[in-house]
C-alpha cells in the first residue's frame, strides 16, 4: 500500500510546526524520518496516520485522499506506534493487544478464533511471550512498547508508522524491534535518533524547523556537511571492520568559525 | 496448561447475553427487598400477593393501605432508585473512559449544580409561574449548565489530546462554581427558613415524594443510556491510551466523545431533575466494579449499570428506615457509604498495582 503526501502543512497560533511537507513511500520500503528534536517528525507522523488533520495538504492512502476515507478504513489498513502510550487503567499485555483488532470487529460481532490467533502471534513477535496475563503498570518502559508495537501488529496493517520505537529498549530488544520492522513486507515510516540505526532503513527523510530538508539513500544523505548542518555535530564516518556497513561516530561542534 | 484454558470471555455478545441472565433475577429481588423493607413492616406474603395482584391481575385480597404502600410509594421508588442508579453509574464509567480522569463523575460537568439552580428557580423565584414543575426546572438548568461548560471547554480549546481532557474538568469547575453561587444567591436573596429547608432536602438527593409518574422519565433515559454504552463498547475500550491511539484504531474520536458526553449529561440531567442529586454513585461504583470485572467494558457496562441499581435500591432502604420516623436524603446514604470506599478505592489502588 502506497502512502503519500501533498505539501502537508500544520500550524498552532499562526506557528508552523510543519510546512509543505511532500513525500511518496515506496512499496514495502523503509522510510526514516530523522531530524533534531522539535523538528516535526512527530507531528508529520502523526498527520500521515491520520490522526491529525492537516492545516494545509492532503494525504492520499493507496491512491485516495484520506480525508474521504472513514477513520475505520484507515486503520484496517495503517497502524500508528505512539511514542508515550500510557494508561491509567489497569489491563493485562493481552488486553492492550487486542485493541488491535478495534478496527475489525463491528460492535458485537464475536471474538473469532483467527483473532485469537492474529494477538497470540502479535505478542510472540515482540518476545512477549509468557506475559499474555501481567499487567500494564508491571511492565518496564520498554515492554510497553513492545506491547504498542504488538498491538499496531494486531492491526495487521499494511502501512506501519512508529515514532521512535527504539526508546526505551535495551540494545538488544532495538536491534530485534527494527529487524522485526525492517522484514515486515509492508510499507514503513520510522522516526529514529539514533542516526547509526537510521541507516537500516531504505530511505532516510532528514526534517529541520518542520521542514523536509532531503530524501535519499542513507550513505548518500548522511555526510559530514549534513550533520553539521542539520544537527550541528561532527560526524566521522568510519567502516565497520565486521561487515563493512558505514558508522558514524559523533564529535561536539566546536564553536571556532 | 495453556494459556487459552482460563481465557476469559473476549466476546462482547456472549458476555451481554451472560448479563442479560444475570441482571434480571438480581434486579428482581433487590426490588422486592425494596419493597418489602421499610418503616412499616408488612409481611412477605403480603408484598408478593400485592406484587401478583398488580402485575399479574391476580385477585388476593389485601388491605388497601397496605397495597398502596406497596406499589405506588416503595415500588415506585425502588424503581426509580434502580434507574437513577443505573443511570449515574453509566454515566461515571462513560465519563471516566472518555476524560481519561478516573475522578470523572457525572456532576463534573456542572450537570447537578445547573439542576439545583434550575429547581431554585422555580421553587423560590416562581420561575415560570408554576407552570413548570421544580423537575422541569432542574432538567433545564442541567441542560443549560452543560451546554455552558461545553461552550467553555470548546472555547479553551484542545483538540482531542489529554489537554482536551484537562480543560472539560477546569470548565466543569468553573461552571459548578458559577451555578452553586446563582443557587446561594437565589436561596439568600428570596427563600425563608421552610423554602430553605425543603430545598436543602432535594440538593441532598431525595426521593420521597417519587411516584409511578416519573418513571416516565427515568426508565427511558437508563434504557436509553444503556442501549448507547452497549453500541460503543468497543468505542470505549479504544480510548485506554488515549483520543490519539483511539483514532488509530479507527475510532472517529470528535463523534464518540460528543456523543457520548452529550448522552450520558441528558441521562443525568433526566435523573437530577427528579430525585436531585445523589452523589458518589457514578464515582465509587464505577471504580468498585473495575475491581471486580476488570476495565473492559463488555464486562464493566453491564457491571456497573446492575451495581448502581442495586446500589441505589440498597441505599434507599437504609435511607427510609436507619431513624424510626425520619427519612434521610439518600444522598446522604450514599455519601457517608461512598466517601469512605472511595477513599478505601484511592489508597488500594496503589498497592494493587
Amino acid at each position: 500500500m502506497i502512502l503519500r503526501c501533498e505539501n502537508l502543512g500544520w500550524r498552532v497560533r499562526r506557528k508552523e510546526i510543519v510546512s509543505n511537507a511532500s513525500l511518496s513511500m515506496n512499496e514495502g520500503e523503509m522510510l526514516g524520518l530523522i531530524g533534531p528534536n522539535g523538528s516535526g517528525k512527530s507531528t508529520l507522523l502523526r498527520m500521515l496516520a491520520g490522526v491529525r488533520y492537516p492545516s494545509t495538504g492532503r494525504v492520499y492512502l493507496g491512491g485516495t485522499p484520506m480525508a474521504e476515507l472513514r477513520q475505520r478504513d484507515i486503520a484496517q489498513k495503517l497502524a500508528l506506534v505512539e511514542q508515550h502510550a500510557d494508561t491509567e487503567e489497569r489491563i493485562t499485555v493481552r488486553e492492550a493487544v487486542e485493541l488491535g483488532r478495534t478496527p475489525f470487529l463491528s460492535v458485537l460481532q464475536p471474538w473469532s478464533h483467527e483473532d485469537e490467533a492474529i494477538v497470540l502471534h502479535a505478542i510472540a513477535a515482540v518476545d512477549l511471550h509468557g506475559f499474555e496475563n501481567r499487567n500494564w503498570h508491571t511492565l518496564s518502559g520498554g515492554e510497553r512498547q513492545r506491547v504498542q508495537i504488538a498491538r499496531a501488529l494486531a492491526q495487521q496493517p499494511q502501512v506501519l508508522l512508529l515514532d521512535e520505537p527504539t526508546n526505551h529498549l535495551d540494545i538488544k530488544h532495538q536491534l530485534a524491534i527494527l529487524q522485526l520492522v525492517k522484514e515486515l513486507p509492508i510499507t514503513k515510516v520510522v522516526a529514529l535518533h539514533d542516526l547509526n540505526q537510521a541507516m537500516i532503513c531504505d530511505r532516510i527523510c532528514v526534517m529541520h524547523s518542520g521542514r523536509i530538508e532531503t530524501l535519499g539513500a542513507p550513505c548518500e544523505i548522511l555526510t559530514e556537511e549534513r550533520l553539521m548542518k542539520t544537527f550541528g555535530v561532527c560526524g566521522h564516518f568510519m567502516t565497520d571492520p565486521f561487515d563493512g556497513s558505514p558508522v558514524i561516530r559523533f564529535h561536539r561542534a566546536h564553536k571556532e568559525d | 496448561m495453556t494459556v487459552t484454558d482460563r481465557r476469559p470471555n473476549r466476546s462482547a455478545s456472549r458476555n451481554l447475553w451472560k448479563w442479560a441472565a444475570i441482571a434480571p433475577p438480581l434486579l428482581f429481588i433487590a426490588l422486592v427487598a425494596g419493597t418489602a423493607m421499610g418503616e412499616t413492616s408488612i409481611p412477605m406474603d403480603v408484598v408478593l400477593k400485592v406484587l401478583s395482584n398488580k402485575i399479574f391481575g391476580a385477585a388476593y385480597p389485601v388491605d388497601r393501605i397496605d397495597s398502596g404502600i406497596i406499589w405506588s410509594y416503595r415500588l415506585a421508588r425502588a424503581v426509580v432508585a434502580a434507574c437513577c442508579g443505573a443511570g449515574l453509574a453509566l454515566s461515571g464509567v462513560v465519563l471516566q473512559a472518555l476524560l481519561r480522569n478516573s475522578l470523572a463523575d457525572p456532576y463534573l460537568l456542572g450537570i447537578s449544580a445547573g439542576a439545583s439552580t434550575g429547581a431554585v428557580a422555580v421553587a423560590v423565584m416562581g420561575l415560570g409561574g408554576g407552570l413548570i414543575s421544580m423537575s422541569m426546572g432542574a432538567f433545564a438548568g442541567a441542560i443549560l449548565a452543560f451546554a455552558f461548560v461545553a461552550m467553555l471547554a470548546s472555547l479553551a480549546g484542545g483538540g482531542t489530546g489529554l489537554r482536551a481532557a484537562g480543560v472539560i474538568v477546569l470548565a466543569g469547575i468553573a461552571g459548578s462554581q458559577l451555578f452553586n453561587a446563582l443557587t446561594a444567591f437565589l436561596i439568600a436573596k428570596s427563600a425563608n427558613a421552610e423554602q430553605a429547608r425543603g430545598i436543602m432536602f432535594w440538593l441532598m438527593g431525595n426521593l420521597s415524594g417519587v411516584r409511578w409518574a416519573d418513571t416516565v422519565t427515568v426508565v427511558p433515559a437508563a434504557l436509553f443510556g444503556l442501549l448507547v454504552c452497549i453500541l460503543n463498547i468497543r468505542a470505549l475500550d479504544a480510548f485506554t491510551f488515549g483520543s490519539d491511539s483511539a483514532a488509530s484504531l479507527g475510532i472517529a474520536v470528535k463523534r464518540v466523545q460528543f456523543g457520548l458526553i452529550g448522552v450520558a449529561a441528558l441521562m443525568t440531567a433526566a435523573m437530577v431533575s427528579i430525585t436531585g442529586s445523589i452523589g458518589f454513585v457514578g464515582l465509587v461504583i464505577p471504580h468498585a466494579m473495575r475491581l471486580v470485572v476488570g476495565t473492559r467494558h463488555r464486562a464493566l457496562i453491564p457491571a456497573s449499570a446492575l451495581a448502581g441499581a442495586i446500589f441505589l435500591i440498597m441505599a434507599d432502604i437504609i435511607a427510609r428506615i436507619v431513624i424510626p420516623g425520619q427519612v434521610l436524603p439518600i444522598g446522604v446514604v450514599t455519601a457517608l457509604v461512598g466517601a469512605p470506599v472511595f477513599a478505601l478505592i484511592l489508597i488500594g489502588r496503589r498497592a494493587a498495582v
